[in-house]
């Protein structure tokens, strides 16, 4: 009965946030949880549960699952806006459920905060979990990945569900070694792209096999740490792929899989490993080919944390990036655009973005592909400025501007392509500064 | 031409914070004044290198749990690193280094990682996990007989005991323990700290600190260094500055 009251109470409460236009967000979540914290065990749920974690991409990962479903004909229900804790799962349960906890849905789909993998689902019905990578993060650098991964793999001991996994991140694939009597593991992997390395060209985790401790072998690195690996001493690695993404073309913008050749929005590697994952979802769940197909070419992974705009003829490419490997997935975006380009990199260290702004050191700029000039902004627009000079770049080519403005206003006053590279807090704030900039010229 | 040739201490293990971009400033600071840089690597499973051989060596900071397998590996060669620092080889060490360079580090767990013992300091983490020495930092160090403020970015649980020569004073931020008022350790060839940020690329006048001492070591004159253009190095600074101590 209670139950009863907390959904009615939540459910005004969402329509008194709808009318004065504000996004409920977290609110509801917080407030049903204050009245009853195992709320989430009280929802009646009736149909499959996909749940998507990583540390980057999950987001999007998850949206383009929910579309590709919803292409499909089926009815989702999904946190689509990203609110990924406890109290974001809970908000959108009780945006979507009826007055009895009932969800009517007949898929739902979840993107959730790596840390908080098994506190929601010792609670709550899962039928699926992707894991797409775990990187470091700048906030939280001290170890704290791989204690992360022993609590997921704590609670995938006792899982048996469908577990997809990406078998080219060994802090990934080694989950599915944590409950040998789980058969439903799917490993999905990429084969080498044009501008894979033999060497690891970026920071990356995960150098040592998690079982044996033998330094991990690479056929080669695609990007950060994500590549073909093996321990030579206990097989680690060696698993039967689900699915096998090859013929990765990014100029053409396509994949094959199976002899079926995929067509996507993106030119980055890391974007086609999460269609691979979406992939792999949509095929243990039997979802015809045509719809995936379709909702490849259409759906954009990026998805609002990257986009083109065209600005006064200058194509412009923002990038958010909050930890070194988004930086480094949008450089080689950058590199492999053999134009004339003008790099804008904004840096704050308010306290979304963390204090440390250490991490840009883990950012690969050697060797930047035909950059004229680049420009800093940000709080800390004078670290970014020292660190891209220390790699070699001509420091006379580099402009520091604490202030926005001024630094969009360099930024075009030339017609070379230009590349945006923006950390939390400050992605907003250069998207605005740049349209506004697009309005004057 | 003169060269500086640096080992740089388990780069795949210990790397966490960047602080691989202290070499980096150094090997700039040298090239751009025309003097070759030359940068060796060791770790696990590597031959042994000839310590005696370089002129700096650097090691950075690392997970507690990556930090026990490769305390075995550096007890092995205990007494010839003792011997290059008693040689005048140049150490920086950072965070986890500056801890395993000492008597022991002591866990959350209680568990004893042993360290090198070349010094006599020793750390223990705070009972709880959650607590860290985390921020901005900065302190006043005396570098070649001038007190000059040293900035950077500190992040550990460690709290290091019995330290006879800090490195420098802290004017903002925890240093050593919580709410120290010493930061790191210090001899004429020996900078051991928790500072991160990378170090050297908000100090420049540190990272000239060290280049003069290997060059005046290693060629026995005193080199003058050449001015370089450090703009953005000094605006970092005044702004950082500004805003920490102010
Ligand atoms: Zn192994």
């Amino acid at each position: 009965m209670r139950n009863f009251f907390i959904i009615l109470f939540a459910k005004i409460l969402n329509v008194i946030l709808k009318i004065a236009r504000k996004q409920g967000g977290n609110i509801l979540g917080k407030i049903a949880l204050k009245l009853n914290k195992n709320l989430l065990k009280d929802f009646k749920v009736n149909s499959p549960v996909i749940a998507v974690t990583a540390t980057n991409g999950k987001t999007s990962t998850n949206n383009c699952i929910s579309y590709t479903l919803k292409q499909a004909g089926f009815k989702v229900v999904s946190n689509s806006e990203g609110n990924n804790m406890e109290t974001g799962i809970v908000s959108t349960l009780l945006k979507n459920c009826t007055l009895t906890g009932k969800i009517k849905a007949d898929y739902i789909c979840f993107e959730i905060d790596e840390s908080y993998v098994p506190k929601i689902f010792s609670k709550f019905r899962l039928d699926t979990l992707v894991i797409l990578n775990f990187f470091r993060d700048q906030l939280d650098r001290n170890g704290e990945v791989e204690t992360l991964i022993l609590k997921i793999n704590e609670f995938l001991k006792t899982y048996e569900g469908n577990l997809i996994l990406n078998n080219d991140d060994p802090n990934v694939s080694r989950l599915g070694l944590a409950n040998p009597n789980n058969d439903n593991i799917y490993y999905y992997h990429v084969d080498k792209y044009k501008y894979a390395t033999q060497e690891l060209k970026e920071a990356g985790e995960g150098k040592f096999c998690p079982f044996c401790k033998t330094r991990l072998e690479y056929e080669f690195y695609q990007y950060s740490h994500i590549g073909k690996f093996h321990c030579p001493k206990c097989n680690f690695g060696e698993n039967e792929i689900y699915k096998f993404a090859e013929n990765i073309d990014l100029e053409k913008r396509s994949f094959d899989v199976s002899g079926i050749t995929y067509k996507i929005p993106e030119n980055s590697i890391y974007t086609v490993y999460n269609h691979l994952a979406v992939l792999c979802v949509c095929s243990i769940y039997n979802i015809d080919t045509e719809f995936v197909l379709k909702s490849f070419k259409d759906f954009s992974l990026n998805n609002g944390r990257s986009e083109k705009l065209e600005i006064n003829g200058s194509n412009t490419f923002i990038n958010l990036a909050k930890n070194p490997t988004g930086a480094n997935v949008s450089l080689r975006i950058l590199n492999e655009d053999s134009s004339n380009k003008d790099l804008l990199f904004v840096l704050n260290d308010n306290i979304a973005d963390g204090f440390d702004v250490s991490w840009i050191w883990d950012i690969n700029f050697d060797s930047l592909n035909n950059v004229e000039r680049i420009i800093t902004s940000g709080t800390r627009a004078y670290d970014i400025a020292i660190r891209i000079k220390t790699s070699g770049f001509d420091h006379t080519k580099i402009q520091a501007f604490p202030e926005l403005d001024k630094a969009v206003d360099e930024l075009y006053s030339t017609t070379n392509n230009k590349y945006v590279i923006a950390n939390y807090t400050a992605l907003q704030p250069t998207r605005n500064e740049i349209l506004r900039k697009g309005k004057i010229l | 031409m003169k060269e500086l040739k640096i080992l740089y201490l388990y780069p795949d293990i210990l790397e966490l914070y960047g602080d691989f971009g202290n070499i980096q400033v150094l090997k700039y600071r040298l090239e751009k004044r025309g003097f070759s840089c030359i940068i060796d690597s060791y770790s696990i499973g590597d031959d042994e290198p000839n310590f005696n051989d370089y002129d700096i060596i650097f090691s950075g900071g690392g997970a507690d749990n990556e930090q026990s397998i490769l305390s075995k590996d550096l007890i092995q060669y205990k007494d010839k690193i003792k011997t290059a620092v008693k040689n005048g080889v140049f150490f920086l060490l950072i965070c986890g280094s500056y801890q395993l360079f000492g008597k022991y580090y002591k866990d959350v767990d209680g568990n004893i990682i042993p360290g090198l013992e070349i010094f006599p300091y020793y750390t223990e983490a705070i009972n709880d996990r959650k607590k860290r020495c985390i921020g901005n930092i900065v302190i006043s160090a005396n570098i070649n007989g001038k007190e000059q403020k040293i900035i950077g970015f500190e992040n550990h649980g460690g709290q290091t005991y019995d330290v006879f020569s800090p490195f420098g004073t802290v004017l903002y931020g925890n240093g050593n323990k919580f709410g120290d008022n010493k930061e790191g350790f210090f001899l004429d060839n020996v900078i051991a700290t928790y500072l991160h940020g990378p170090l050297l690329s908000k100090n420049p006048e540190l990272a000239d600190y060290i280049i003069s001492y290997c060059l005046n070591r290693k060629y026995g004159e005193n080199v003058t260094l050449e001015k370089l253009d450090d703009s953005f190095e000094n605006l970092c600074r005044e702004q950082l500055l500004k805003h920490f101590t102010h």
